[in-house]
C-alpha cells in the first residue's frame, strides 16, 4: 500500500487532513496516484472522498499535510492553478451554460477571437471538432447544451477539461445520473483516453461493480480515513463492501425479550421513484411484527432510503400499498402518519432530522408543541415546562453540548443523533423507522443508541432498521432482508446467514426466492 | 427601487440575532456615523454641529418628536410585516403594493360611507385595508405553495401592478369631483381621521393600534405554538413537514397576515395624513421596513428598537438641511450600515474558519510533538 517515493506518482497526497468546524473530513491521508491509471475512490456518503478531491482541485485548502502534482508542491492553490497544473474535475452537478452551444461551453474563457474583439464562432467549432476527433467523444459542436441528454452533457464537461489541457481527470460520481448504457459508453471513453492519451483518471463512486469494471486500483475511505488501497484484481465487491461499512466492535450482549405480536408495518408490492424519476423501489413486499426488528441490509442507492421515506409519507407511492397498524398510508401526510403511531429517525439528520439553527430545546419540543402540557390551550407556550422537559431529556440521554438553549448546529454528529433519537422515541409510537441510526457516531453513542432500540423492541414496538453498517444490522435484527436495485434479494432469520455471505445478496450475485 | 432591492437581497439573513451579531451591528453603525462625519468635514461642515442638528431635527421639539414617532411607526409595521412572512421562509417583497391596495380600499370605503358614525366606519375601513392587503398577498403565496413559483419575483411584479392600478383608480373612475385636486379619491369626513396627538405633527392615535399590532405580532411569533411552527418552517421546511407541521398552510397564513399589516399601514397614511388616497401615499416605505427587518434578522423586539433609530435618522436628516448639510449625507450613512451588515456574515465566517484552522494546526502540532517525544 505504501509506495511513496515512486517516480510514477503524478499526484501525491502527504498526510492530508481537513478539519471543518465540526467534523474531521480527511484524517491524515497519504496516497499516490500513478500516471496512466484509473483510480477508484470508494466510500459511504460523508466518508471524505469528495473533500479529498476538492482539495486536489483547489476548492478547499487542507488544514494539514502537503500535496504534490508531478513532483511540484501545490500550496494554497486555486482551482485556476490546479487547472494549470493539469487537473480537471467533472462535478456531480454539471457546470454548463444551458443556453450556450457545445462549442461555446467548451471554449468558455478561452474564446478564439477575430480582430482581437469579435468572437470567432467558426474557429471555436473547428477547435471542438478537432477535440472530438482527437478523443473520439462524439458530440455535435453546434448543438445547444439544454437540448442534450445528461450523458452527452457529461461528455461536454469532459471535453471542456481536456481542452484546458488536463491530464488528470477527476470524475465525481459520474454514473449517478447515467443510464446503464450511458455508463458503458462513459467507461469506453475513459478506457480510450487512458490507453491512447496516457490520461490519469480518478473516479469517485460507491457502486462497487463499476469499480471492478473500470479501475486499476481502488482506495477505500471510511469516516475520513483511507482504510485501504488495493489492486482491483486482488479484491472483489464483497471485500470492498465490508471495508466500506465494517467497523470493529466489542460490545456487550443485548438482552432480548420474546414479545412478538401482530404485524404493524405491511408493505405490499411497493414501487417508489427516486428524485430523478427512476424506479428506486421496484416491488418490495415485507412486514414487521410488533416486538421485532427487521433489518434491511443494502449498499447505498439500492432503494432502502426511498423505502423508508415512502413509509413515513415523505415520498409518494407509485404502486402497491403500505399499511401502518392496519391503516393504509397512501396519500397521507407525514403528520397524519405520525398520528397513526409512527416515529422516524431519518438517515440525513442534518437536513431532515433536526433544524440546525433552532435550539436543542426547540428540537426536542418539535411535534409536541400543541400538547396541553407544553402549551396552554394548545397555543401559549409554557416556557418553564418546556425548559424542564428539555433539561430532563438532555440529562437522561447524556447529550454533550453547551446546554439546551444552544443551537443544534453546535452539537457533534453523535450528540445531534441523540437529540433525534430522544425526540422520536419520546412519542411512544408503536412503529419505528430507524435509518442509519449510528452513522458518523462514535462507539459510545452507538452503544447507547443500540440499547435504546432494543429497549423499544422489548417493549413491543415494530422496528424497521435500515443501515449500511452490517455489524449493526446483525447485532440488532431479528430478521434480515437484503435489497439490491430496489428488490428484495434475500430474507434470513438472525443467525440464518453469515456476515461473509450476505454480500452476495447485497450485490445481486445471489437471489433467493423463498421467503422466511 | 432596483438598487434598494439589490442591497436587500444581499442582506437576506439566514441566522438568528445573537450577541456577536449585535456587537458588529453596533460597530457598523458607529463606523457609518464616522464616515458621515468625515463627509461633513470634507464638505466644509462641522460634524458635531451636523449631528446636533440631526438630533434636534428628530427629537428637539414636540413636533419633531411626533414626526419621528410617526415615521418609526410606519417603519416598524412594515418591518414586522416582512418578518412575519420571513419567519415562515417567504420573502415578501410585495408589501409596497399591498400597502397601496390597503390605502385605496380604506379610502374608498371611507368615502362611500361619508356622514355615518366614525365608530362604524373606521373599523370597517380597518377591515377593508387588512382584507385588501391580505388578499393581494395571498396570490403570490398560493403560487409559491402550490406551484413553487419563486415569491421574490411574483411579489416584485405585483408591486407595480398594484401601484399602477391604484393610480388609475385615483385618476379615473374614483377621481374626486373637488376642484383644484389633480388626482386622488374623494376626501374623507374629518370625523373619520385619526386625531393628532401632537399639534402640527404627523403623530396620530393610529400609533396605539400599531402598538397593539406590534405586541400581538411579537406574542404570536415568540410565545405561541403557532409561532414555533412558523419558525421551524422557515428554518428547515423539510424538517418541519417531517415533524408533521402543515407547512403549506402556515406559509399561506403568514403571508396573508403580512399583507394585512401592510394594508393597515396604507390605511394609517390615508386616515392619519392625506385624508384621501393619493398616488404619493407611500414612497417606498415598505423597502425601508424590509431593511430594518433584515438588519435585525426578523427579531420583533429588535425591529421596534431599530425602527426608532431609523426614524431618528430619516427625520433628523431634514433637520440637518437647516444648517446647510444635504440630507443625502444621512442616506450615505444608511447605505454604509447596510453595506457593513451585508458583509458581516462573510467577515465573521472568514474569522470563524481562520480560528478553526488555527485550532486544527495547533492540535496537529501537539500530536507531532507527542509523537516525537515517544
Amino acid at each position: 500500500m505504501d509506495n511513496s517515493g515512486r517516480a510514477d506518482a503524478i499526484v501525491r497526497f502527504e498526510h492530508i487532513s481537513m478539519q471543518f468546524p465540526t467534523v474531521l473530513a480527511n484524517d491524515d491521508i497519504s496516497l499516490d496516484i500513478r500516471r496512466g491509471e484509473v483510480f477508484a475512490l470508494v466510500g459511504e456518503n460523508g466518508a471524505g472522498k469528495s473533500t479529498l478531491m476538492n482539495i486536489l482541485y483547489g476548492l478547499y485548502q487542507p488544514t494539514g499535510g502537503a500535496l504534490y502534482v508531478k513532483g511540484k508542491k501545490l500550496a494554497n492553490h486555486s482551482p485556476g492553478q490546479a487547472i494549470a497544473a493539469g487537473i480537471g474535475m467533472v462535478h456531480q452537478h454539471f457546470m454548463l451554460v444551458p443556453s450556450f452551444t457545445v462549442a461555446q461551453n467548451i471554449m468558455l474563457s478561452r474564446e478564439p477571437r477575430r480582430s482581437r474583439f469579435f468572437y470567432d464562432f467558426r474557429a471555436a467549432e473547428a477547435r471542438v471538432r478537432d477535440l472530438v476527433r482527437e478523443y473520439g467523444l462524439a458530440v455535435e459542436p453546434g448543438a445547444r447544451v439544454s437540448q442534450l441528454s445528461v450523458g452527452l452533457q457529461q461528455r461536454v464537461e469532459i471535453l471542456k477539461t481536456l481542452n484546458r489541457g488536463a491530464d488528470v481527470l477527476i470524475l465525481d460520481e459520474p454514473t449517478a445520473v447515467l443510464t446503464p448504457q450511458e455508463t458503458d459508453e462513459l467507461f469506453e471513453v475513459i478506457r480510450r483516453i487512458v490507453r491512447e492519451k496516457q490520461m490519469t483518471v480518478i473516479i469517485i463512486t460507491h457502486k462497487l461493480y463499476e469499480v471492478m469494471a473500470i479501475s486499476d486500483r481502488v482506495g477505500v475511505m471510511r469516516a475520513g480515513r483511507l482504510v485501504g488501497v488495493h489492486d482491483t484484481r486482488s479484491v472483489n465487491e464483497r471485500m470492498l463492501a465490508s471495508m466500506m461499512v465494517g467497523r470493529e466492535m466489542l460490545f456487550s450482549q443485548l438482552d432480548r425479550a420474546d414479545t412478538q405480536g401482530e404485524a404493524a408495518i405491511e408493505v405490499e408490492n411497493l414501487q417508489v421513484l427516486d428524485d430523478r424519476g427512476l424506479c428506486a423501489v421496484n416491488g418490495i413486499s415485507l412486514s414487521v411484527r410488533r416486538g421485532e426488528i427487521l433489518g434491511v441490509a443494502a449498499i447505498e442507492g439500492n432503494g432502502q432510503s426511498e423505502l423508508a421515506e415512502a413509509i413515513c409519507g415523505l415520498r409518494p407511492l407509485r404502486g402497491g400499498d403500505i399499511r401502518v397498524l392496519g391503516r393504509s398510508i397512501r396519500g397521507q401526510t407525514p403528520g397524519q402518519i405520525r398520528a397513526i403511531g409512527l416515529s422516524h429517525i431519518p438517515e440525513d439528520r442534518l437536513s431532515t432530522g433536526v433544524s440546525t439553527p433552532a435550539s436543542i430545546s426547540d428540537n426536542l419540543l418539535a411535534g409536541k408543541q400543541r400538547r396541553r402540557e407544553f402549551a396552554l390551550g394548545g397555543l401559549h407556550l409554557r416556557r418553564r415546562a418546556i425548559h424542564a422537559y428539555a433539561q430532563k431529556i438532555f440529562e437522561k440521554f447524556d447529550i454533550r453540548g453547551a446546554g439546551v438553549d444552544a443551537p443544534a448546529a453546535s452539537l457533534s454528529g453523535g450528540n445531534m443523533q441523540k437529540v433525534v433519537v430522544a425526540r422520536e422515541f419520546s412519542f411512544d409510537s408503536p412503529v419505528l423507522i430507524v435509518a442509519q441510526p449510528s452513522r458518523g457516531v462514535d462507539i459510545g453513542a452507538m452503544e447507547f443508541i443500540h440499547r435504546c432500540i432494543i429497549e423499544k423492541r422489548n417493549a413491543g414496538c415494530a422496528i424497521l432498521l435500515i443501515s449500511a453498517d452490517l455489524d449493526e444490522v446483525f447485532r440488532l435484527s431479528d430478521r434480515i432482508v437484503t435489497l439490491y436495485e430496489g428488490r428484495v434479494t434475500g430474507r434470513f432469520p438472525a443467525g440464518g446467514i453469515k456476515k461473509a455471505d450476505i454480500g452476495y445478496y447485497m450485490t445481486g450475485h445471489r437471489q433467493q426466492e423463498a421467503s422466511v | 427601487m432596483k438598487k434598494t432591492l439589490q442591497a436587500l437581497l444581499a442582506l437576506r439573513p439566514k441566522k438568528k440575532l445573537n450577541g456577536e451579531y449585535l456587537l458588529s451591528l453596533g460597530a457598523s453603525i458607529l463606523a457609518a456615523l464616522l464616515v458621515g462625519a468625515v463627509i461633513m468635514l470634507v464638505s466644509g461642515h462641522n460634524p458635531l454641529e451636523g449631528y446636533r442638528a440631526m438630533l434636534h431635527g428628530a427629537l428637539g421639539t414636540q413636533r419633531n418628536l411626533g414626526n419621528t414617532l410617526a415615521k418609526s411607526m410606519t417603519l416598524c409595521l412594515t418591518a414586522l410585516a416582512m418578518a412575519v412572512a420571513a419567519r415562515a421562509g417567504i420573502f415578501n417583497v410585495g408589501g409596497e403594493g399591498q400597502l397601496y391596495l390597503g390605502a385605496i380600499a380604506s379610502a374608498l370605503v371611507g368615502a362611500a360611507l361619508s356622514g355615518m358614525t366614525p365608530w362604524l366606519v373606521v373599523p370597517l375601513c380597518l377591515l377593508a385595508a387588512a382584507a385588501a392587503g391580505g388578499l393581494y398577498a395571498f396570490v403570490p403565496a398560493w403560487l409559491k405553495v402550490r406551484l413553487k413559483v419563486n415569491e421574490v419575483i411574483t411579489t416584485i411584479m405585483l408591486n407595480s401592478a398594484a401601484i399602477y392600478f391604484c393610480t388609475f383608480l385615483a385618476n379615473g373612475p374614483f377621481k374626486t369631483d373637488e376642484r383644484g385636486i389633480a388626482s386622488g379619491t374623494a376626501q374623507l369626513d374629518a370625523e373619520f381621521m385619526f386625531p393628532k396627538l401632537i399639534k402640527l405633527s404627523n403623530l396620530t392615535s393610529a400609533i396605539f393600534i400599531a402598538a397593539v399590532l406590534a405586541l400581538l405580532v411579537w406574542y404570536v411569533m415568540q410565545r405561541t405554538s403557532v409561532g414555533f411552527e412558523l419558525k421551524l418552517t422557515g428554518q428547515n421546511p423539510r424538517f418541519a413537514s417531517y415533524m408533521g407541521i402543515k407547512t403549506g398552510r402556515l406559509a399561506l397564513v403568514s403571508m396573508v397576515v403580512s399583507g394585512a399589516i401592510c394594508g393597515l399601514c396604507g390605511m394609517f397614511e390615508v386616515f392619519g395624513l392625506h385624508k384621501r388616497f393619493v398616488e404619493t401615499v407611500s414612497s417606498e416605505f415598505y423597502f425601508d421596513g424590509m431593511l430594518v427587518a433584515m438588519i435585525m434578522r426578523y427579531d420583533p423586539l429588535g425591529i421596534v428598537l431599530m425602527s426608532l433609530f431609523f426614524g431618528v435618522l430619516k427625520i433628523g436628516a431634514m433637520g440637518m438641511e437647516t444648517v446647510g448639510i444635504p440630507s443625502e449625507t444621512i442616506l450615505i450613512v444608511e447605505s454604509i450600515i447596510i453595506f457593513f451588515m451585508a458583509a458581516e456574515s462573510g467577515i465573521s465566517r472568514a474569522l470563524r474558519e481562520k480560528r478553526a484552522r488555527r485550532r486544527a494546526r495547533r492540535q496537529s502540532e501537539i500530536m507531532l510533538e507527542k509523537g516525537a517525544g515517544a
